[in-house]
């Protein structure tokens, strides 16, 4: 979790086709623990829950549904084979043939020394989850006609290397990639940690990966209609234990949010809810639902498991090392004076 | 001209009494300053919560200035003028005068350094972090023209920068040196009754310390010092220490301002998409004029 600068272009193929492989460890489920017991959340000196801390959400569940499995809620047997499977898999990818590759070959991206995408499932009530997405029930995303349109139109421009506004946020260091600041935060490649810490009228989300912050304004009004920051605007008040934050607002150029994973499409005028409830001392539940019509036929909600970490938070300076940004352009460049 | 011994008298008196008037508004002043007890905060502390900022020069150069037409200039046929790359900016452009926060009015430079530090002020458009949007560095980061704002309760401690959406933790008990140089460093935070001080290491040798090209190398040690002077102000002071640029150790001295009313807030100023024609603007397909 270091200050690493990683664009995941050159990895992404190598991944997905990882991904694709673990969901065939997979085949139908049902529950494993009790869920525990209820727990009394700390609370700030001014009386509000305590949510500080360093938390991951680092899991190799993903946003949807493996594609062999039907249930939200796999067996343990199930999850010890697909745990396995990720950790044969990551060891598998630092086995680099041995000798020079030819001229013109791909060499490939990061060895998994760049990669920090954990290796547990996801744990939610004592359940594992083989989705974090829990409605709709399928847990597919319910894009509509329109939001594939939507998505198939941005797929289409990836390889647009024209100019550098042409390029993903991630690859120009604007926000992190997948989502991974949000609203909603969603797991990613590496780099899945937060930090919160809280004053009166606020709570602030340090998101790791491109050192986002999001300032969430207890009780606050909205900004005015004209601005429309990256990650939205947060407004948050508390409901019992348990924050609750709703961002709209979101900067056009955020709509879409691809990872390894998963591919959002969120509107700048979509309404993301998210609920932070302190479960443990350990754990912190983070809920959220995403209102979208312009991208899907329903709403659709997701749970993921935040663990605390006694690692530190480093620096991710991005932008101040995107030699990639220049690479990517000057090679473009070059490929037109000199086709292959 | 022969002037009455007892007109010369009075004259006397009346600037003693005046010089006098004014060392004593300047001490009560001071002395209020120094008496000030903030009320009690988180862990029986001052409390730092709030949205701050320093509205002065400092940026544009730690040390005493006149008012210039720019920060870059070339020779002109009569006088300098602005380099061409920031002409077009006019007024906008100038450099307002600034008092030096620099204890002792100028910084204590080796030779060699101090050399640098001119050369990096003749290529200031080149070579400004600033410029490209890069991470601040302490103690830069605190009298940018931009607010930040300190979160504090009895377990934490952590700044938010407007510019560049800089952070930096506190760490309130020392987690030992720093296992990365970075360009914000490692702080570790501590009080001295009242007043928060804070210890920077770790910061890499790329950040400077304002527009005028002063600088310092990787291994400067910052200890800067917050002191609540009002419900509204905070004394700031930042010792810097780098035996490989300076010759001693030497200190800043400023004034924070906490800000008030409905934009007493931080904003977003996500300004690396603001410099991409700049840094990747010759790579497009086709580069504008």
């Amino acid at each position: 979790m270091s200050a690493r600068r990683r664009h995941f272009a050159e990895t992404a193929r190598t991944a997905f086709v990882a991904i694709l492989v673990l969901c065939r460890f997979v085949s139908p489920a049902a529950a494993e623990d009790e869920a525990p017991a209820a727990w009394e959340s700390p609370r700030m000196d001014w009386g509000v829950p305590d949510l500080q801390g360093t938390w991951t959400t680092a899991t190799i569940t993903g946003l949807q549904r493996m594609d062999d499995v039907d249930e939200l809620v796999l067996t343990p047997e199930q999850a010890r084979r697909i745990e396995q499977g990720s950790a044969d898999f990551m060891a598998s990818i630092d086995q680099v043939p041995e000798g020079d590759l030819a001229a013109g070959e791909n060499v490939g991206g990061y060895n998994t020394f760049w990669m920090d995408p954990g290796s547990r499932l996801a744990r939610v009530n004592g359940e594992i989850r083989s989705s974090l997405l829990i409605e709709p029930e399928d847990g597919k995303l319910p894009y509509s006609l329109r939001g594939w349109g939507r998505l198939l139109k941005t797929w289409w421009n990836l390889d647009n290397v024209d100019n550098p506004e042409t390029r993903l946020l991630g690859e120009r260091c604007i926000v992190g990639f997948g989502s991974t600041g949000g609203p909603p935060m969603l797991p990613v490649l590496y780099n899945n940690h937060y930090q919160i810490v809280q004053s009166p009228g606020f709570v602030m989300i340090l998101v790791e990966m491109n050192h986002d912050v999001r300032m969430i304004r207890i009780g606050a009004e909205r900004l005015p209609a004209a601005i429309q920051p990256w990650l939205g605007d947060s407004i948050g008040h508390w409901e019992g234990d348990t924050l609750v934050v709703e961002t709209t607002q979101f900067n056009p150029g955020q709509s879409f949010r691809g990872s390894l994973r998963h591919a959002v499409y969120i509107s700048p005028d979509a309404t993301v809810i998210e609920r932070f409830t302190r479960k443990s001392e350990r754990e912190i539940l983070y809920e959220f639902s995403v209102d979208d019509p312009r991208s899907y036929s329903s709403i659709w909600r997701a749970e993921v498991p935040m663990l605390a970490t006694n690692s530190q938070i480093y620096e991710y300076a991005c932008h101040e090392g995107n030699y990639s940004m220049l690479g990517i352009l000057a090679g473009a460049r070059e490929e037109e004076r000199n086709p292959r | 001209m022969r002037i009455a011994p007892r007109r010369v008298a009075a004259l006397l008196a009346g600037t003693l009494l005046f010089t006098l008037a004014g060392t004593a508004e300047a001490e009560s002043s001071s002395q209020e300053a120094e008496t000030y007890v903030a009320p009690r905060g988180p862990g029986g502390k001052p409390d730092l919560n709030g949205t701050w900022q320093a509205f002065n020069r400092a940026n544009y150069n730690l040390e005493h200035h006149p008012a210039q037409a720019a920060m870059a200039m070339r020779k002109g046929p009569v006088v300098p003028v602005p380099a061409k790359e920031v002409v077009a900016l006019g007024a906008v452009g100038a450099v307002p005068a600034g008092i030096g926060v620099v204890v002792g009015d100028e910084i204590p430079y080796l030779a060699k350094a101090r050399k640098q530090r001119d050369e990096n002020r003749e290529n200031w458009l080149s070579r400004d972090p600033e410029i490209k949007c890069y991470l601040p560095g302490i103690p830069r980061a605190t009298y940018m023209p931009f607010p930040f704002q300190i979160l504090h309760n009895k377990d934490a401690l952590f700044f938010a920068y407007e510019f560049a959406g800089a952070v930096r933790n506190i760490h309130l008990t020392d987690p030992g040196p720093a296992p990365i140089d970075s360009w914000m460093g490692q702080s570790v935070g501590s009080w001295d009754g009242d007043t928060l001080v804070i210890e920077t290491t770790g910061q890499n040798d790329q950040t400077w310390l304002d527009r005028a090209g002063n600088f310092h190398s990787e291994m400067l040690h910052v200890t800067e010092r917050f002191t609540p002077t009002s419900p509204h102000t905070l004394s700031y002071e930042a010792t810097l220490e780098d035996e490989k640029v300076f010759e001693k150790p030497w200190s800043i001295r400023m004034t924070l301002y906490r800000l008030v009313g409905n934009d007493a807030r931080l904003q977003q100023f996500n300004c690396i998409e603001f410099v991409e024609e700049l840094i990747y603007g010759h790579l497009r397909k086709k580069p504008l004029d």
